[in-house]
């Protein structure tokens, strides 16, 4: 096995920053189930 | 189901059964047998995990979610993400370079046997229950839909379950995970897009999208905080999160999936596609819930989803004057759900709505078994065209033998690693070791399919299953935690924290009315706080 947190990932150079991007994925992507929910809310 | 289906099933269950034993070929070492030799791509470790998780009881009863109550049920995995991020950057590094065949095994490294052994206990009783349940309510759902006796569902299901999974180990319940994983997609793909071409003529996609919203099912997220509703915005991030981080933290069966990576990044991928892929996969799944709903609407429904329920009613003195009033209320509701999409207020439809579901109800009265399982199997079987029917129940059958699989495994683990190897027989070969796996593996396989036997009449399927699971997965989150965080707190602080954290879950599970994902917050809390305050304790106080 590989040892290491030294091994690099694929994408965005460093760890800290593909969890940086997959939080903020997950940001954008509640929002967008906000826009959605509003968006398709039930008259009242 | 026409034979044809009956063919497409059989042959989809045998394809998969067949692929795993080949790709499980040549585990002829312990380390293969449970860890695949440390073999497996990032991809095949994130797809297992997601097929694990997509199981049988996602396809029948999240899709009912959908149906009856919105897709609000997202908004439990958004804390998915945020504990993938969280393990990634901690767990997964610090059992990689342990160099461990459970979290367990862990723990003794870390704090001493005792707590490793309290630990291994609440894993096998809470993941053996999960286990029973796992195969139980899919079996009850399928018997009912194919027609088959509910101990012979359980038995078949099990019995190939023990098959590959005796043969190949994790490295058969993995790559049979990834082609299910595959199927799953393409299923859900293919009963949506059906669902919407479905739809009358004079109602489009957007119409459907239109209608589901008015009638209030597309609320994916409602920032409104409540202690006791289950899901909204604030549970699935925090409540979510703990439980989250205790599921794929802690318990084997995900662990294990892991630790089987090539290296520590490939781990970390396998978490991170989970992470990025399960949010929207859930959103797809509680949609055709919702457009099923929508569906329904123009196109009647039998007045019960249970097929053998709804024979019964047929059978009986009032069903004439039942069906009379569901055929009046549904063309009510029909009406105003055309009226729904072209702005009227949502008032009439709602009341259109509950006098339907006035009817439903009182066909339903007495009736121990949710019908909500059954809608979306209603759909599949008496809409979708001949040979599709056998495809998708075919994976949902080999869903439930998925997820099963990979916890019988994780336990046949546990039980060999933690409990065979380190209390009653060590030091022996490694073909002892293989041996013993193996037999462990057929005894969870045999208990799973037995104890299924005992446990029909389960309610919402997929709470159950996530109930029991909160029920125990605090404080083993909590004393993981204490490991990873707490440098000073030692054996005792470890095990005594547990045992308080568990009984404290246990008396708000039974005396508060506290919605169950915040057990996984309270334990884990509980266990940290008093581990935190024994460390500060002086060592002969902790004597």
């Amino acid at each position: 096995m590989n040892d290491a947190n030294n091994e690099k990932p694929p994408l965005l150079g460093t760890w800290r920053n593909l969890y940086a991007f997959v939080l903020i994925y997950l940001a954008a992507v509640i929002f967008l189930f906000w826009l959605f929910t509003r968006h398709y809310a039930p008259a009242s | 189901m026409s034979t044809f289906d009956w063919i497409v099933l059989f042959s989809w269950i045998v394809f998969l059964v067949g692929y795993g034993l080949w790709r499980g070929r040549g585990s002829d070492s312990v380390n293969k047998f449970l860890l695949a030799g440390k073999s497996m791509p990032w991809y095949a470790m994130g797809l297992s995990i997601m097929a694990t998780q997509a199981s049988a009881i996602t396809f029948i009863s999240t899709t009912g979610q959908g149906f009856v109550d919105g897709m609000r049920f997202v908004q439990f995995y958004f804390g998915l993400p945020i504990a993938m991020v969280i393990l990634c950057a901690t767990a997964v590094p610090i059992f990689h370079r342990a160099k461990v065949y459970t979290a367990y095994e862990y723990l003794e490294q870390r704090f001493d046997a005792r707590t490793r052994s309290l630990v291994t206990a609440i894993f096998l009783v809470g993941r053996g229950l999960g286990a029973g349940i796992a195969l139980a309510a899919p079996s009850i759902v399928m018997s009912a839909v194919l027609g088959m006796s509910y101990r012979w569902t359980t038995i078949i299901m099990g019995g190939l379950v023990i098959l590959y999974t005796t043969s190949g180990g994790i490295k058969a319940v993995t790559w049979a995970d990834v082609l299910q994983m595959g199927m799953i997609m393409g299923a859900l793909f293919l009963a949506l897009g059906i669902a919407i071409s479905m739809l009358p003529p004079d109602i489009s996609f957007l119409d459907a999208v239109r209608i589901a919203g008015a009638a209030g099912r597309l609320n994916a997220v409602d920032t409104h905080f409540d202690w006791n509703n289950r899901y909204n915005l604030w549970s699935g991030l925090i409540g979510s999160t703990f439980l989250m981080l205790a599921y794929f933290g802690t318990d084997q069966s995900q662990v294990q999936r892991y630790l089987t990576g090539k290296s520590i990044a490939q781990s970390r991928l396998g978490l991170l596609l989970n992470a990025m892929a399960k949010v929207p996969v859930q959103f797809l799944i509680l949609f055709i819930g919702t457009m099923v709903f929508v569906f329904f609407m123009f196109v009647r429904p039998p007045l019960l989803f249970h097929p053998v329920q709804m024979k019964r009613l047929e059978q009986t003195a009032q069903f004439p004057a039942l069906q009379a009033r569901y055929e009046e209320a549904w063309q009510e509701r029909q009406a105003a759900a055309r009226r729904l999409k072209d702005g009227t207020p949502i008032q009439e439809f709602r009341a259109a709505e509950q006098k339907l579901d006035a009817v439903r109800a009182d066909a339903q009265k007495g009736l121990e078994e949710s019908d909500t399982n059954y809608i979306f199997l209603s759909f599949v079987t008496h809409y979708l065209p001949r040979g599709v029917i056998g495809l998708i129940l075919g994976v949902i059958f080999t869903a439930a033998m998925s997820s099963s699989s990979g916890e019988i495994n994780s336990l046949a683990t546990v039980t060999m690693i933690d409990v065979y190897q380190r209390h009653i027989s060590k030091g022996r070969l490694d073909s002892h070791y293989l041996l013993a796996s193996r037999i462990a593996t057929v005894f969870w396989g045999i208990y799973a399919v037995t104890f299924a036997n005992f446990a029909q009449g389960f309610g919402a399927l997929i709470e159950a299953v996530n109930q029991v699971g909160s029920l125990f997965y605090g404080s083993m989150l909590g004393v993981f935690v204490v490991a990873f965080f707490m440098k000073k707190a030692g054996g005792s602080a470890a095990f005594w924290s547990v045992v308080v954290g568990q009984l404290t879950i246990f008396a708000i599970a039974r005396f508060t009315p506290i919605a169950y994902l915040w057990y996984n917050v309270i334990g884990a809390l509980v266990v940290i706080g008093i581990a935190w305050a024994m460390s500060r304790m002086r060592p002969q106080v902790l004597a």
